[in-house]
C-alpha cells in the first residue's frame, strides 16, 4: 500500500504547456525564415489549428467524427464581421442587413466573444439532437446540421449576401492574434480531454454500457463537449472571416471540412498532439502539392496539370495514415512531460455505515420472446455480507443481474432498494442509488490507463479530481495493481483486467457489488488471491457482495449466504453448507445420474468435472 | 384534387430513385458496416457511361446497359481496392475512407471529363406527357415509378429465393456464421457492392433522364438524401431504407409544392430539420434492423 501513487496535480497543464510551446517556437521560426510568405502560412496554420482543435474536442472524446463544425465556423464568422464592421462599410457591403444586427465597429475581441456566444447557443440547440446519437449516426447528424445551417446562411441573402462575397471586413486576424488565440485553444482542448467531463466522456466512447453502469449519463457528456467545442468552432471561424476579409457561405462547406476532419485524423483524433501535428503535416502537404498543380517539368519528367491535386494527396495521405497506424501519426498518447509522481494523500474513508440497506427482488421475471429466462425469482440481499448466486449455465444468473442493474428490464415483478423502485430504471440512474457491477466479458476503458480507469467512476460521483485521483491509489492498492497505475489499460493481462474492474466497481463507492463471474478465466493461484481481497469488504465497508461465479469452492468459501438460481427459478438457498445437501442443487449440477450420490462436500475431482462441464456448456 | 394527386406521383418517382441509392447504401452497410460516401460517385460513373454511350449514337437501351455496367464494375473495384484493406475497421474509420475515396474521384471526374456539366440527349419521347384521366404525368416520372417497383420486387425475389441472396441476408445478421457456414466472405461482399452498383446506376438512368445532363457532383446531391433516409429508415435496415427513401422525397416534394415562396431557398433546411425532429423522436429510426448481438 505504501506504493500508491498519483501524478502530478499539474501532469495535464505542463504537457499543455510543453506542447504550446512546441507549436509557438515552430510558428515563430517558420515567420523568421521565410519571410511575408511564410508569415502569411504561419497565421493559417494557426487558425486551422484552432478549428481542428475545436473539431478535436468534442470527436476526440465522443469518438464521432463531426462534419458539422464548419457551420459554427461559418455562423462565428459573420456574426463577428457583422459587429466589428463600421455601420457604412456594412451598408455597402450587406445594404439589406438589418441595422441593428452590424456596424457597431467592436474590437475583435468581443466579436470574438460574442461569436462564442452565438456558437455555445447554437450547439445547444442542435445537441439537444445530435449529443443523443453516437457512433455513425452520430456523424451523419452532423453532416445534416451543416447542410441545414449552409442551406439557411446561403438562402438568407439580406443577412449574408448569398453567393456573392461579403467584403470589407477588417482584417484582424494576425499572425500574433492568431498564434496567441492558438495557444489558447490548446490549453482549453488539452485540459478538457483530460478533466471531468472529457475524461467520463472517454470513457464512454471505449464501454458505452460500462460507463453507464458507473452512473455516467454518455448523452448529457456528449451535449457538454458538443457545447464547448462549438463555441471554440464559431470563434475559429471569426479568426478565419478576420484572416480572409471577404468571404461566402460556400468557403465554409464541404471543401473546409474536409480539410479540417483530414487534419484531424492523419494526426490521430483522441490526442491534442495529434492536431498539432496532423495540422502541420496536412497543411505542408497542401502547400507542396498546389505548386505542381498546374502541371511541373522536371528536366526530361515532365507532369500533366491536374486541378484538385491537394485534395487528392490529403486523401490518399489519410488512407495511409487509416490503412497503417488507424490510431493517427502520433498515436494515442499526449507528448509527454516527466514532472515526478507524487505520494498518493490518504483517500477519504470509504462511505460506511449502508449496513442497513437492502435489495430486495420480488417475483422477478423475464421473457425473451417466449423463453422463460426468469420466474418468480424473490429474495433479499442484505448489504454487509457476500451473498453467492450460482446455478448452472443458462440458469439465468446474468439475466438477473442485467435486470438489476437496467441493462436489461425484467417483464414482470419489482426491485428496490430503500424506498426507490429501481425495476425501470436505466443503468445510470441504478448505479447512482448504489449499485455497482463488473462484466461477465471484462468491459474496461480500453483507451484510458489504469489509474484513469479507477478515476473515472470516482469522478462521476462528484468527487474532487484530487479526491478522485487518490480514491483511485486506494483501490488500485486494494487489488494489487498500484504499481500499474500510469499504464495503458488495454496493456494489462488477463487476471490484472478483472481485478481492475473490480477496482473500478469499488471507486463508485456501490452499497451493493454486483460481481460477475470475476474468477473466470484465472487459475488457483488468482482466484485464492482474489478471495483473501475480497473477504473482508463487507465487514470494513458495510457493503453487500452479490457473487456470481462458476468455481464451487471460490463461492463456499467466500459466502455467508448461497442462492441457487436453475431453468430461471430460485431453487435453493441458505448457508453454504444448507445449500450443498440439498438435493435439488446436486441435481442441477451433476444432473440425475448423480443425485443418488449425495454428500456434504464434493471431492476436488467431482468439483472439477462439474464445472469443466458447465463451462463448456 | 388534381395537384395533390400530381404531386403524390412527383413524390414517388422522386422519392423512388432515393429509395434505390439507400437501399443499395444499406446492403452494403449491413454486411460490412461502411456507410459509403463514394456511393454518389458509383452514381456519377453510371452517368457518364450513359454520355457516352449516346454521344457516340447508341441506341437508348445500350446506352442504359452500358451504365448499369460501369456501375457494377465501379463499385465492385471500390471494394477491391479501397474498402477491402479496411475490413473489420470501425465504422468510423470505414466512413472516413469512403470519404476519401469518394474526394479523389471527384478530382479525377473534373480533370478527366469537365468541371461542367456535359448534356445528354435523349429520344424526343421521353420528354412527353401521357394523361391518365384527371392525372398528367410525365413519361419519365411514370418509367421512374414503374422501374423502381420492378427493382425492388427483383432484389427482393433475389434475396428471398436465391442462395446467394439468402448469403447476403444471413451476413446482414450475423456474418462470421457466413464464414462459418463455408460461404466465401469476398464473393458475398463484392455481391453487396455489385447489388448496390446496379441499384446506383438504375437511379442514375432515371436523375439523368429527369436532368438531361452530367456534372462530377451529380451524385452527391441525391446520395445525401439517400444518407438520411437510412439513417432515417434505421441503419442496416433494408425495409427502412426503402421507406426512408419515400419518406424523404415525399417531404421535399411536400415542401417544393406546398411552402411560400418566400421559404423555398429554405427547403433543404427545413426538411432536414423535420427528419432530425423524427430520429430525436426514434434514435434507431422508423424500421429499426432486428437487433442482433454484434460485440
Amino acid at each position: 500500500m505504501t506504493d500508491a501513487t498519483v501524478p502530478h496535480p499539474w501532469q495535464a497543464a505542463a504537457e499543455a504547456l510543453l506542447l504550446v510551446a512546441v507549436v509557438l517556437a515552430g510558428v515563430l521560426a517558420v515567420a523568421v525564415v521565410f519571410g511575408l510568405p511564410g508569415q502569411r502560412a504561419a497565421t493559417l496554420f494557426c487558425v486551422n489549428l484552432c478549428a481542428v482543435l475545436a473539431i478535436q474536442v468534442f470527436s476526440g472524446t465522443s469518438g464521432v467524427v463531426s462534419f458539422g463544425h464548419t457551420a459554427f465556423m461559418l455562423v462565428g464568422a459573420y456574426v463577428s464581421a457583422w459587429v466589428t464592421m463600421p455601420a457604412t462599410m456594412l451598408g455597402r457591403s450587406l445594404p439589406e442587413l438589418p441595422g441593428w444586427m452590424g456596424g457597431y465597429e467592436l474590437p475583435g475581441s468581443l466579436g470574438l466573444l460574442l461569436a462564442a456566444v452565438v456558437g455555445a447557443a447554437l450547439a445547444l440547440g442542435s445537441g439537444l439532437a445530435i449529443a443523443r446519437l453516437s457512433g455513425a449516426s452520430g456523424a451523419i447528424a452532423t453532416l445534416g446540421f451543416l447542410i441545414i445551417v449552409y442551406t439557411v446562411m446561403a438562402a438568407a441573402q439580406h443577412l449574408t449576401g448569398g453567393n456573392r462575397a461579403f467584403w470589407g471586413i477588417p482584417r484582424t486576424t494576425d499572425l500574433w492574434i492568431a498564434a496567441a488565440a492558438a495557444a489558447g485553444f490548446l490549453l482549453v482542448a488539452r485540459l478538457f480531454r483530460d478533466g471531468r467531463t472529457g475524461l467520463m466522456l472517454r470513457a464512454a466512447r471505449d464501454n458505452e454500457p460500462a460507463a453507464r453502469a458507473l452512473g455516467i449519463d454518455p448523452g448529457r457528456m456528449r451535449l457538454r463537449a458538443w457545447v464547448l467545442s462549438g463555441a471554440l468552432a464559431a470563434m475559429a471561424g471569426a479568426l478565419y472571416g478576420h484572416m480572409l476579409g471577404a468571404f461566402t457561405p460556400r468557403d465554409f462547406y464541404f471543401d473546409l471540412v474536409f480539410g479540417l476532419v483530414a487534419m484531424m485524423i492523419v494526426g490521430g483524433m483522441g490526442t491534442v498532439t495529434g492536431a498539432v501535428g496532423g495540422t502541420a503535416l496536412v497543411m505542408a502537404l497542401q502547400e507542396g502539392l498546389q505548386r505542381l498543380e498546374g502541371g511541373v517539368t522536371l528536366g526530361p519528367v515532365s507532369l500533366p496539370a491536374l486541378f484538385g491535386l491537394p485534395t487528392v494527396g490529403v486523401s490518399l495521405a489519410m488512407l495511409a495514415v487509416l490503412l497503417f497506424r488507424p490510431a493517427g501519426l502520433f498515436g494515442r498518447r499526449e507528448l509527454p512531460f516527466p514532472l515526478p509522481r507524487r505520494r498518493a494523500p490518504p483517500p477519504p474513508a470509504p462511505v460506511s455505515g449502508a449496513g442497513g440497506a437492502r435489495l430486495v427482488i420480488d417475483r422477478l421475471g423475464k421473457q425473451f420472446a417466449g423463453l422463460v429466462a426468469l420466474q418468480d425469482v424473490s429474495a433479499t440481499i442484505p448489504a454487509g455480507r457476500i451473498t453467492g448466486l450460482i446455478g448452472p449455465n443458462g440458469a439465468g444468473k446474468s439475466t438477473l443481474v442485467n435486470a438489476v442493474t437496467g441493462l436489461g428490464a425484467a417483464t414482470s415483478g419489482r426491485i428496490t432498494m430503500g424506498s426507490s423502485d429501481l425495476t425501470h430504471a436505466t443503468p445510470e440512474r441504478v448505479a447512482r442509488a448504489g449499485i455497482a457491477r463488473s462484466f461477465q466479458n471484462i468491459r474496461l476503458f480500453g483507451g484510458l490507463s489504469v489509474e484513469e480507469n479507477v478515476a473515472v467512476p470516482a469522478l462521476a460521483r462528484g468527487l474532487p479530481a484530487a479526491v478522485a485521483r487518490a480514491t483511485a491509489a486506494r483501490e488500485l492498492a486494494h487489488v494489487g495493481l498500484a504499481s500499474d497505475a500510469a499504464r495503458p489499460a488495454a496493456a494489462l493481462a488477463y487476471g490484472a483486467r478483472r481485478r481492475l474492474e473490480i477496482a473500478r466497481a469499488l471507486a463508485a463507492a456501490p452499497v451493493f457489488l454486483l460481481l460477475d463471474e470475476p474468477a473466470a478465466g484465472m487459475n488457483p493461484e488468482e482466484t485464492a488471491d482474489l478471495a483473501t481481497r475480497l473477504r473482508d469488504l463487507p465487514a470494513d465497508r458495510g457493503i453487500g457482495i452479490v457473487l456470481i461465479d462458476h468455481d464451487l469452492g471460490f463461492v463456499m468459501g467466500l459466502c455467508n449466504h448461497v442462492i441457487v438460481l436453475n431453468r430461471g427459478q430460485l431453487i435453493a438457498e441458505g448457508t453454504p453448507a444448507e445449500v450443498q445437501g440439498h438435493p435439488g442443487v446436486i441435481e442441477a449440477y451433476l444432473g440425475t445420474r448423480a443425485s443418488g450420490v449425495a454428500r456434504a462436500t464434493m471431492t476436488e475431482a467431482e468439483h472439477s468435472i462439474a464445472t469443466g462441464e458447465m463451462q463448456h456448456g | 384534387m388534381d395537384l395533390i394527386l400530381q404531386q403524390m406521383v412527383n413524390a414517388v418517382s422522386l422519392g423512388g430513385i432515393y429509395a434505390l441509392l439507400a437501399l443499395g447504401l444499406a446492403v452494403v452497410f449491413s454486411i460490412v458496416r461502411l456507410i459509403n460516401f463514394a456511393h454518389g460517385e458509383v452514381m456519377t460513373v453510371a452517368g457518364y457511361g450513359i454520355w457516352i454511350a449516346l454521344a457516340s449514337a447508341w441506341p437508348v437501351a445500350a446506352a442504359v446497359a452500358l451504365g448499369l455496367a460501369v456501375a457494377i464494375l465501379a463499385a465492385v473495384s471500390m471494394e477491391r481496392v479501397a474498402f477491402r484493406a479496411m475490413r473489420g475497421a470501425d465504422v468510423t474509420t470505414l466512413l472516413i475512407t469512403s470519404f476519401a475515396v469518394s474526394e479523389i474521384i471527384k478530382v479525377l471526374f473534373q480533370n478527366g471529363i469537365s468541371a461542367r456539366p456535359v448534356p445528354v440527349v435523349l429520344p424526343a419521347w421521353m420528354s412527353g406527357t401521357l394523361d391518365l384521366g384527371p392525372v398528367r404525368i410525365g413519361v419519365i416520372a411514370l418509367i421512374s415509378i414503374l422501374t423502381v417497383a420492378l427493382s425492388l420486387v427483383l432484389l427482393s425475389v433475389f434475396l428471398r429465393r436465391t442462395v446467394m441472396g439468402l448469403a447476403m441476408r444471413a451476413a446482414a445478421e450475423d456474418f462470421p456464421v457466413v464464414r462459418l457456414m463455408g460461404l466465401r466472405a469476398n464473393h458475398v461482399i463484392a455481391l453487396a457492392f455489385a447489388v448496390s452498383g446496379i441499384l446506383a446506376g438504375v437511379a442514375a438512368v432515371l436523375w439523368v433522364a429527369q436532368r438531361g445532363s452530367v456534372d462530377p457532383l451529380m451524385g452527391a446531391a441525391p446520395v445525401l438524401k439517400a444518407f438520411i433516409a437510412t439513417v432515417l429508415g434505421g441503419l442496416g435496415s433494408l425495409t427502412g431504407a426503402v421507406i426512408g427513401g419515400f419518406v424523404v422525397g415525399a417531404v421535399e416534394v411536400c415542401l417544393q409544392g406546398f411552402l411560400p415562396q418566400s421559404l423555398l431557398p429554405y427547403r433543404e433546411a427545413i426538411s432536414l430539420a423535420l427528419i432530425i425532429a423524427v430520429l430525436v423522436w426514434r434514435p434507431d429510426g422508423l424500421w429499426p434492423a432486428e437487433q442482433t448481438s454484434r460485440s
